[in-house]
């Protein structure tokens, strides 16, 4: 009775775990990793008649452009992207402590701002962390906040679904040209008129974008084919990475882009008169984020998120805005002039341009048309008609405010209508009390618009009083107050992290982790220490840590699978002098070695592969061939290694069964792995072109029945296995031949997915395996204290199975960034996209080796000697103790990267590397916790 | 020993060794002494006379090193060789030639499993470094115990040894391994300093652990003297 209890015991404790993890990494996740639903809706011309605010007939008859939300003021926007310009590049020195060397080099920006008759600007423009060039375009065209997980994202390719600004041009038959950074063309791949991209992932080339950039921009500039203009330098970014901000090549850039500049104004303003090409023409200089000192860029801290915009209109005139609604900020600068400068957000860029231009704003923007920027080439609307000249005076500030008063009208209808769909429609809305709060501020300004507002506007008889102009600063400041409600409850949702939830999700690991620790001991007699099992305990101890502290440096995450065959390889060397000592196993620790060593050449090769899509990593190729790739004798070996590995495999499981005296279901499991093996040679070998098998796909009918027939086998063979473990439980207590037949099931689903990589793979697992089996406890035969062998349990051989499994991931190809899942896996097999299947598949390409076969794959690290059936129940204690310890040694890993993503969540890479690795480790500690459950319940 | 008279110039050496092969403390410290000077001497040449330095070009400055204290440290331990009446000092020549090669395929080997670049480009270097390994690590003990394969066990495997000359031996070729090996670990940190290269701070970290080997050799050898002393007392 006692010992059915303790039976039962053993098979509930890695399900709690399980679900303690489960709990923490979703607590954690909350805090952390910040999601947000992408709609697919978008926003029409029509959609505005929905909207209580004045419709386009009643006020604008007399155009000839029938308007779309709002009366376009502009005709035509140039906008020159400089990336990463921080707000002492373009705001004069004046502003800041102390002036720098790199201050006021765009003399020509600054002239044109503070100068007397122009219409210029210079804002101090915030942007929303993450502060990476990809997530800021996003955030910058769409008029929302990007996350890092914004759910409806297409399957690996950047391309915005969300209806955005760029969209919204097209929709209304704008025509577009882009040059410069290359990211433009991935957000947007078919948008454009016209475009010149040119590559942004070399960070060392600091002129080939710009160069690039001004060969385009000058011609353009005199060219009528285009309404939108985007031009995006890059040097100055790349200055920054390269040298920081205090360095000649920077301050050479800025003189470069000031020299630019001055040539576009001169341009420009040779055509602005009227009639001219430039004749009301916006341009618009803009940083999409800031960087800091050293260059970096990607978090919030304040030198990040400053950016800087410069905004000026051709038509000529002086901007009037209430001075209740203006932001700018002045000071002196050294003749003893005023300057000023104004502020505005980021998020509200895509609004107001929406508005300058008169086309519908994007679906899901959430910021608002920015007063200053808007009354830049707004206040010249109505006062064609009324005195010229006489702008600044109260009528036409009246006049002014009335139409943008009703362009907030429209604007407030479509942030709240996005915000009411985004949270019916998200799985994760926002709070019921946040979206009340919202609806009053809402409805209480619409009131307000309906009762008194409406009527004013529409008599439109052009007598004003205060009366009337005080209910019309009331009602914008009504709409100002709800859209920094909005903009505040939206980033508290979509930017901030939650410090209280990441801590208790990862204070409750820690738990766990100490929880588990001791749930290896449990049940174990007073464990007497010998002194061979301690230092190997120790140095067990020693390698996990050493693998938990790489994770708080990105360079070790980088280079994560080198780290983990390094320690691999130690511990090999370790249990190699180990067996010279003992003058036994001499051979397994040699093949050991060897096997880590053709690891690494495996590891080496998928690094290459990672560097050639990381924006991190050099690819500095460690190793060469001297022959070149297509050579007919590599082709051939390339051809041929698989299939005899696989061979090899047919002929190790066979030796197995042979061997063990074992009959019935389990053995018949493992002929179908074989006869599965034998299929996955027949695909390889009609695929290849040096068998004459080119008619046999045909023959058999397409190239997917095989990895059917693979599939349909490997689900059989589980069934089976299951059922007979429900229906025969007790009977065979033999787990090795149980776990041969449940491994080979599992495995060659896995060898399938993983390619022709996989069988040799699969043959170096099986080898080093083996090597760590038989090493198992080689440190305690020399010691040779006649106890029972299988009274303890060997902590390095788990953590050597443990790394090796590492190992295994990065050896296979793969790596932890979602460009390193391998795509093509999730078809083999199936032509359509049924996502629950093919996402099955991925995970299985994925973590196969490196999960699903470890983890089921460790009874087999007991030595098959001594099956006396005393020892049976000692050796089930051990088995308990070591999927415990496994479990520890994962969630110690877990552990660590959640730390040190807690550490570096305002990091340069936290996007870039450290979250894709938290997702992966999570992902693949939650998936070792489920195994490991259905291995207990399997094998105890 | 028409050799060892030869080079009587290292009299301290003669001093403290004595002729069943044991050592005394002042006398481990002046080889040990002469080991750092030579392996100054390569630094210094390579310095001053090619004008390169490890960082500069790893493979001429490691061949300069490990051409200079190869000499040396066979000369050296050959006067400390187990059963000198046996074997010849040619033969103990040869045999540290043997075991340099050896030793530094052995290291190698070890230091490709453990993630050493493989390459045209950095062959020789590796090659180089290997046979500074070797020299830090196989020649004083090739030289001294020869194809005993028993002494070798007990010394390197079990790590028993016994007396002055195997401590020496010993713990100073431990102590280069394990400087590697924590040498290693600065290379894949994106410093973008050019010693993170292979195989320039594995070197320093195999010098530093050679070094602090030798350190920790002489305060055992102390402290064991010590011990005993008290012991007889």
């Amino acid at each position: 009775m006692e010992t059915y209890l303790k039976r039962n015991n053993k098979k509930w404790i890695p399900l709690a775990f399980l679900l303690i993890h489960s709990v923490a990494i979703l607590i954690f996740t909350r805090g952390f990793l910040l999601t947000r639903t992408e709609l697919p809706f978008h926003s029409t011309c029509s959609d505005a008649s929905l909207s209580p605010c004045l419709s386009n007939s009643d006020h604008n008859h007399n155009q000839k452009q029938p308007k779309c939300w709002t009366k376009p003021v502009v005709d035509r926007v140039v906008i020159i992207v400089l990336d990463a310009l921080r707000i002492d590049f373009l705001a004069p020195s004046a502003f800041f402590p102390e002036a720098k060397p790199w201050m006021d080099k765009l003399t020509v920006l600054q002239n044109l701002a503070f100068g007397n008759e122009s219409s210029a600007k210079i804002f101090k423009a915030f942007a929303d962390p993450p502060t990476t060039s990809l997530q800021r375009l996003k955030g910058l065209t769409t008029g929302g906040l990007p996350t890092f997980v914004d759910v409806g994202n297409s399957f690996g390719a950047p391309a915005i679904v969300e209806d955005n600004f760029i969209n919204q041009l097209v929709l209304n038959g704008k025509r577009l040209v882009m040059m410069g950074d290359d990211t433009w063309t991935q957000l947007f791949p078919n948008q454009f008129h016209k475009s010149y991209p040119f590559p942004s992932f070399n960070v060392k080339d600091l002129d080939t974008v710009d160069n690039g950039c001004i060969e385009h921009l000058f011609p353009t500039l005199y060219k009528d084919d285009w309404d939108v203009l985007i031009a995006h330098f890059l040097g100055v970014d790349h200055a920054g990475h390269i040298f920081g901000v205090d360095s000649m090549p920077m301050i050479n850039k800025l003189e470069q882009y000031n020299k630019v500049l001055e040539k576009v104004v001169d341009i420009l303003e040779s055509q602005a008169g009227p009639g001219g090409l430039h004749e009301n023409t916006m341009v618009i200089v803009m940083g999409d984020h800031g960087q800091t000192l050293n260059g970096d860029h990607g978090g919030g801290t304040a030198e990040e998120v400053e950016t800087t915009m410069f905004a000026m209109s051709t038509k000529r005139h002086t901007p009037s805005v209430p001075p209740e609604f203006d932001t700018s900020s002045c000071k002196q600068d050294p003749d003893g002039k005023k300057i000023c400068i104004s502020s505005i957000e980021q998020l509200d860029f895509a609004a107001t341009l929406s508005a300058l231009l008169g086309i519908s704003f994007p679906f899901g923007s959430i910021g608002h048309v920015n007063p200053e920027l808007y009354a830049l080439s707004s206040s010249s609307l109505n006062l064609d008609n009324i005195e010229l000249g006489n702008s600044g005076t109260q009528p036409a500030v009246n006049e002014w405010m009335k139409n943008y008063v009703n362009v907030l009208c429209v604007n407030a209808w479509q942030v709240k209508r996005y915000i009411d769909v985004y949270s019916n429609s998200s799985v994760v809305g926002f709070s019921s009390d946040d979206m009340s709060r919202i609806s009053n501020l809402y409805s209480a300004a619409e009131h307000h618009w309906s009762n008194s507002i409406k009527h004013t506007l529409m008599d439109n008889d052009g007598n004003e009083d205060s009366t009337n102009t005080s209910a019309l600063k009331a009602q914008i400041a009504a709409y100002l107050s709800f859209f920094s409600s909005v903009a505040e409850l939206a980033r508290s949702k979509w930017t901030e992290f939650n410090l209280t939830l990441m801590i208790t999700g990862f204070v409750m690991l820690v738990i766990s982790l100490i929880l588990q620790s001791l749930a290896i001991f449990h049940g174990d007699k007073p464990f007497a220490v010998d002194s061979g099992l301690s230092t190997s305990a120790a140095f067990s101890l020693f390698i996990v840590l050493i693998r938990a502290c790489s994770f708080l440096s990105n360079s070790y995450i980088l280079e994560e699978g080198k780290v983990a065959n390094f320690l691999l390889a130690t511990t090999g060397l370790i249990k190699l002098r180990y067996s010279l000592m003992s003058k036994t196993m001499r051979k397994e620790a040699f093949i050991f070695l060897a096997m880590v060593s053709v690891l690494r050449v495996s590891i080496d090769i998928g690094l290459t592969k990672q560097a050639a899509t990381s924006q991190f990593m050099s690819s500095s190729p460690t190793w060469m061939l001297g022959l070149a790739p297509d050579h007919p004798a590599l082709t051939y070996a390339s051809e041929i290694a698989p299939i005899v590995s696989v061979a090899v495999l047919i002929c190790v499981l066979y030796r197995g069964i042979a061997k063990t005296h074992s009959e019935g279901i389990w053995k018949y499991v493992t002929v179908g792995s074989m006869l599965n093996y034998f299929l996955i040679a027949l695909l390889w070998a009609s695929e290849s072109k040096i068998f004459v098998l080119d008619g046999f796909l045909q023959v058999i009918g397409g190239r997917n029945i095989i990895p059917q027939t693979v599939y349909a086998i490997g689900l059989l063979q589980l069934f089976l296995l299951a059922s007979a473990h429900m229906f025969c439980a007790g009977k065979d207590k033999n787990w090795v031949i149980r776990a041969v037949a449940l491994v080979s099931a599992c495995s060659s689903p896995v060898i399938l997915l993983s390619g022709k990589q996989g069988s040799m793979l699969a043959l170096a697992y099986l080898l080093a395996g083996y090597c760590i089996m038989r090493l198992e406890g080689v440190e305690r035969s020399t010691k040779s204290d006649g106890q029972n062998k299988f009274s303890k349990l060997d902590p390095l051989c788990v953590v050597q199975w443990s790394l090796l499994s590492v190992c295994m991931f990065f050896a296979s190809g793969h790596w932890c960034a979602f460009d390193g899942l391998r795509y093509g896996a999730a078809f083999v097999g199936f032509d359509e996209f049924v996502l629950i299947r093919q996402a099955i598949l991925l995970t299985i390409e994925t973590f196969g080796f490196s999960i699903i076969l470890s983890v089921f794959g460790l009874p087999l690290l007991i030595p098959i000697i001594s099956q006396t059936p005393q020892a049976h129940g000692e050796k089930r204690h051990m088995l308990f103790q070591m999927y415990m310890l496994y479990g520890v040694i994962s969630a110690t890993t877990v552990t660590a990267t959640i730390l040190c993503v807690t550490i570096h969540r305002r990091h340069l890479m936290v996007w870039g590397l450290f979250a894709p690795k938290f997702v992966f480790d999570v992902v693949g500690l939650i998936l070792t916790d489920v195994l490991i459950c259905l291995a207990s319940v399997y094998y105890l | 020993m028409k050799e060892a008279k030869k080079k009587k110039k290292k009299s301290e050496t003669s001093i403290g060794v004595s002729r069943n092969g044991s050592i005394s403390t002042v006398g481990v410290l002046s080889v040990y002494l002469i080991n750092g000077l030579f392996l100054a001497v390569g630094f210094w040449v390579a310095r001053n006379r090619f004008l390169v330095d490890l960082v500069s070009d790893p493979s001429l400055t490691l061949f300069l090193l490990w051409s200079i204290e190869f000499p040396v440290v066979v000369i050296i331990y050959s006067f400390l060789r187990k059963d000198p009446e046996k074997c010849s000092c040619s033969k103990a020549v040869g045999r540290s030639i043997l075991g340099l090669i050896s030793g530094a395929f052995m290291n190698a080997l070890g230091a490709i499993a453990l993630g050493a670049p493989i390459g045209a480009q950095y062959l020789p270097k590796t090659i180089h470094w290997s046979l500074l390994m070797s020299v830090f690590t196989f020649v004083p003990a090739t030289v001294v115990f020869g194809a005993s394969l028993t002494d070798w066990h007990r010394v390197f495997a079990s790590m028993k040894p016994s007396g002055n000359i195997e401590h020496m031996i010993l713990v100073p070729a431990y102590g280069a391994i394990i400087g590697g090996w924590f040498g290693a670990w600065p290379m894949p940190l994106d410093w973008e300093r050019p010693w993170q290269e292979w195989p320039i701070c594995v070197c320093y970290g195999a010098i530093g652990g050679y070094i602090v080997g030798q350190i920790v050799s002489l305060c055992l050898m102390l402290f064991l003297r010590k011990h005993k002393s008290l012991k007889v007392a």
